[in-house]
């Protein structure tokens, strides 16, 4: 597997996002698998650096790396920063225009003063830094042969400016480069790495699989309040949607948004609103109506760091207490955790279709690090994808007021929407009968708890089990959930390197909890590892709770992060080593 | 089809409204205005929050949707932008409406839906037995407020007026004629009608009854210029008298003219393809 990981830094205004943004999407429409991490400070013009890592690969990827080969930097301060994270052996390519710094301290590295800033004054304009960057870059790894889809990616990303200011950055990319073959010294490594190309691909953010997921799923309304990190789902529906004949309104806030949203959910359409965590904490009253009056909805919870307000651009997994207990009453929802940006588009495909044909609200967790990286797709035609659509009933006399909420064996009653004759009903947060009557008679809240609560019965009878990864005779076993389940697939690998058997479990869906499956799991377990980033261990708790009674003897582990970072496959692996050098070798299984 | 009654309009669901309670009249009056505009049952859609008023949808026969406390307007506003060929009544209390949802009532007034928001002000919470409400009178006391309200009352109809709402009336739930008649062209009315009625609870409320408020309203003149927000802010200002009647009418652009204009713009922008799908969305990712 051939692959490069490259990491550029620099202040807000230096063009890093741009640039970053350019070689991904030039790289993977190429062909080549791509993965990305990006970071920016709170403050729209703080004081904090702004960071791209990207890795080009020639096979499917988990995560953007933790070691980098190429770091770019534009200034002092940010190279010192991230010059641990650079591989031995690595390059570093600085800006030297306004510094000649040669830091004769960093002897592992090879070292390219370029002075980026005058070259682009002198190729175009100071503001096209970013592209000389990347013209750099590219002279220096001549095989990856992806200056046209570079510059027309600049088109792209300019399309909205003048001309002359596209015209300029494409100059600045191809000057750069050439000056590069002419004048910088080869490096052997970049010199000569081939990535192959590897057939078509989509590229996109987390949050634009969610988006595209939902407009496959066949969502027509969409309703949301601004909010970081999810605003990048409603920037594109509101693009697209009116062009299918769909709608995308703006709302007052969060409340106003998921009962509009139940509102076109009750009119027919696929409905679904985004939020992040103060949003869903809003929300939580009208996700127990969706419940009740089961109205299917989705809401997509783009975590960040919290409580309150907290930390709105850096990543956490701290609200899966909230979505899977968060609202009052027994709510029966469902919960999904995508691990990465193709399992984002596909598990919002799956939300819809457990929505409508469940009638219930289902929320997808994803969070800032997931919903902002942009990975690769591999191609699919859209025509083969599987849409359920909600229970209609069969023919309606008009007679007789339809029962709205008729108990049935899977507890899944058919529904009909505003302009279907015969079919009229109150659908009502209140509890109520068969014929959605308000009721507080003992049996009509047992019986219709009951039916509610069947739906999610019914549901997981049909659930494909979760996906393991390693060995299944591993003693050794770690679970995880949703975007951390890269880091900890790639430690798997690394410790296998190390003769360490482990196998891990992360479940897509969270809750109706999966306990048959991790109890399955667990049989065979001598260790547990439970990894996920928040303070509290909240999918740990639930899960000790509710899994480990089978298996009595398993020694349990957690790791959590919550500095609103992403893991490393290091830290994970770290853990792992610690554990089984500490305590437990007997778990090495080859050397 | 053959004209409907106002008691076609309902369903086999008693209310459990109390008895004399002023909703009664206000759902006789909206039944009334439905079989005039012989609305079909299964294309109307009442929407409510909580409260007793909100109960409202249950005891007619269209397609209802009961949300939970405040929120009428925004289920309203998705039910309308979703399915825009039904007609769309949002209903509920002064509490439901101006207290919790209070919010909501700003921004549809900004929107401009086309849809009918008919609030039953008794001035008090009553399905809670009795607590101030946003337009509960400065000197009633409650077991909440046992010494004194420290709360001034709002104004629904100059709230309305200052957020340009596109047609704003007041009525009395006993004088049925009246009420029905501005119920009728709310409903008409292409944008977001509201119309504020005087329906008193006389459970919870006894400083406004029947008797109170006939002392308290006066209509306005015949010949009040509904398009004359400022005039209109005259008349509103007063609590005493309570004029009524249609205060202000403003026919302009809704929100699904608005939606279907940017539908149209959307299409512009790719040269108006005569198809476009989600395969074509997703060319711009490959």
């Amino acid at each position: 597997m051939a692959e490069l990981v490259i990491r550029i830094v620099g202040s807000p205004g230096d063009g890093v996002i741009s640039s970053g943004d350019i070689l991904t999407l030039a790289a993977a429409r190429s062909g080549r698998y791509v993965s990305t991490y990006r970071s920016f400070p709170t403050e729209i013009r703080g004081v904090d650096q702004s960071l791209y890592q990207l890795r080009i690969s020639s096979k499917k990827i988990l995560t953007s790396a933790d070691e980098v080969n190429v770091l770019i930097a534009y200034n002092e301060r940010f190279l010192r920063d991230n010059i641990s994270g650079l591989k031995k052996g690595g390059i570093i390519i600085f800006d030297s225009s306004e510094n000649d710094n040669r830091f004769e301290e960093y002897k592992k590295f090879t070292k390219y003063f370029v002075p980026i800033k005058k070259l682009a004054e002198e190729f175009a304009t100071e503001r096209t830094k970013n592209m000389v960057a990347l013209g750099v870059l590219l002279g220096l790894t001549p095989n990856f042969s992806i200056n046209e889809q570079i510059k027309s990616d600049i088109r792209k990303k300019y399309e909205t400016k003048e001309e002359e200011v596209i015209e300029a950055n494409i100059q600045a990319f191809e000057k750069a480069y050439t000056w590069v073959r002419q004048n910088l010294e080869k490096e052997a490594f970049l010199e000569k790495l081939v990535i192959e190309p590897s057939g078509k691909k989509f590229v996109m953010s987390g949050c634009e699989a969610m988006a595209l997921g939902a407009l496959v799923a066949g969502c027509r309304f969409y309703s949301g309040y601004p909010i970081t990190p999810a605003t990048e789902i409603m920037e594109l529906l509101a693009k697209e949607m009116p062009r299918l004949n769909g709608n995308v309104i703006q709302c007052e806030d969060e409340i106003a948004s998921i009962t509009a949203a139940l509102g076109a959910s009750f009119s027919g359409a696929k409905a679904m609103t985004a939020t992040s965590g103060p949003g869903l904490s809003l929300m939580s009253e009208a996700i127990g109506l969706a419940s009740m009056a089961e109205l299917p909805i989705v809401i997509i919870d783009v975590q960040r760091g919290g409580p309150s307000t907290g930390l709105p651009t850096k990543t956490e997994q701290s609200d899966l207490n909230l979505a899977i207990y968060g609202t009052h009453g027994d709510t029966p929802k469902i919960v999904l955790a995508p691990i990465n940006v193709e399992d984002s588009f596909y598990q919002t495909i799956k939300a819809f279709n457990y929505a409508e044909k469940y009638q219930v609200p289902v929320i997808i967790l994803s969070d800032v690090s997931l919903g902002e990286r942009r990975e690769c797709i591999d191609y699919f035609d859209v025509k083969d994808i599987e849409v359920s659509n909600r229970l209609k009933p069969g023919k309606l006399c008009g007679k007789k007021a339809f029962s709205r909420y008729t108990q049935t064996y899977t507890g899944i009653s058919p529904i009909t929407c505003p302009g279907e004759k015969g079919g009229a009903y109150i659908a009502t947060g209140l509890e109520h009968t068969e014929s959605s009557a308000p009721s507080s008679k003992p049996h009509v809240h047992a019986a219709m708890t009951e039916k509610r609560f069947k739906k999610l019965e019914t549901a997981q009878s049909e659930f494909i089990s979760a996906r393991k990864y390693g060995d299944d005779e591993a003693k050794f076993g770690i679970i995880s959930w949703g975007s951390t389940s890269g880091p900890v697939l790639e430690a798997i690998d690394l410790a296998d390197k190390q003769g360490y058997k482990i196998q891990a479990l992360y479940p897509r869906i969270i809750y109706p909890f999966p306990t048959k499956w991790i109890n399955d799991f667990l049989y065979n377990k001598e260790i547990l590892l439970i990894v996920e980033r928040n303070y509290c261990g909240q999918l740990a708790n639930t899960l000790v709770y509710r899994c480990t009674c089978l298996n009595k003897d398993i020694k349990i582990h957690n790791l959590m992060k919550y500095n609103g970072e992403p893991f490393t496959t290091n830290e994970v692996f770290s853990k792992i080593d610690q554990i089984i050098k500490g305590q437990y070798l007997k778990f090495m299984v080859h050397q | 089809m053959s004209p409907k009654t106002a008691e076609q309009y309902r369903s086999q669901t008693t209310p459990t409204w109390c008895k004399d309670c002023g909703d009664y009249k206000v759902l006789d009056a909206l039944t009334a205005a439905m079989a005039k505009l012989e609305l079909e049952p299964d294309d109307t859609v009442l929407t409510a929050g909580v409260g007793c008023a909100s109960r409202l949808p249950f005891y007619t026969n269209t397609y209802g949707f009961h949300t939970v406390h405040g929120r009428a307007l925004p289920a309203a506003i998705g039910t309308k932008v979703a399915n825009k060929e039904r007609t769309v009544i949002s209903v509920g209390g002064d509490g439901d409406g101006f207290s919790i949802g209070g919010n909501h009532f700003i921004h549809a007034s900004r929107k401009n839906p086309n849809i009918t928001y008919i609030i039953m002000d008794n001035e008090i919470y009553a399905l809670t037995k009795g607590q101030n409400s946003p337009t509960s009178h400065e000197d009633l006391l409650t077991k909440i407020n046992p010494y004194e309200v420290v709360e001034d009352r709002i104004n629904p109809v100059l709230m309305a007026l200052s957020f340009n709402t596109s047609f704003i009336a007041r009525g009395f739930c006993e004088d049925q004629e009246q009420l029905t008649d501005m119920i009728v062209q709310a409903i008409k009315h292409p944008g977001f009608a509201f119309v504020h009625v005087l329906s008193p609870c006389t459970q919870y409320n006894l400083k406004v009854t029947y008797d109170s408020l006939r002392k308290r309203i006066k209509q306005l003149p015949e010949d009040h210029d509904t398009s004359d927000r400022i005039i209109s802010m005259k008349y509103a200002m007063t609590h005493e008298p309570l004029y009524m009647g249609i205060f202000y009418k403003d026919v302009r652009l809704t929100l699904h003219d608005k939606l279907e204009h940017l539908r149209g713009m959307s299409l512009d922008d790719i040269g108006n393809p005569s198809e476009y799908t989600i395969q074509d969305v997703m060319k711009q990712f490959e």
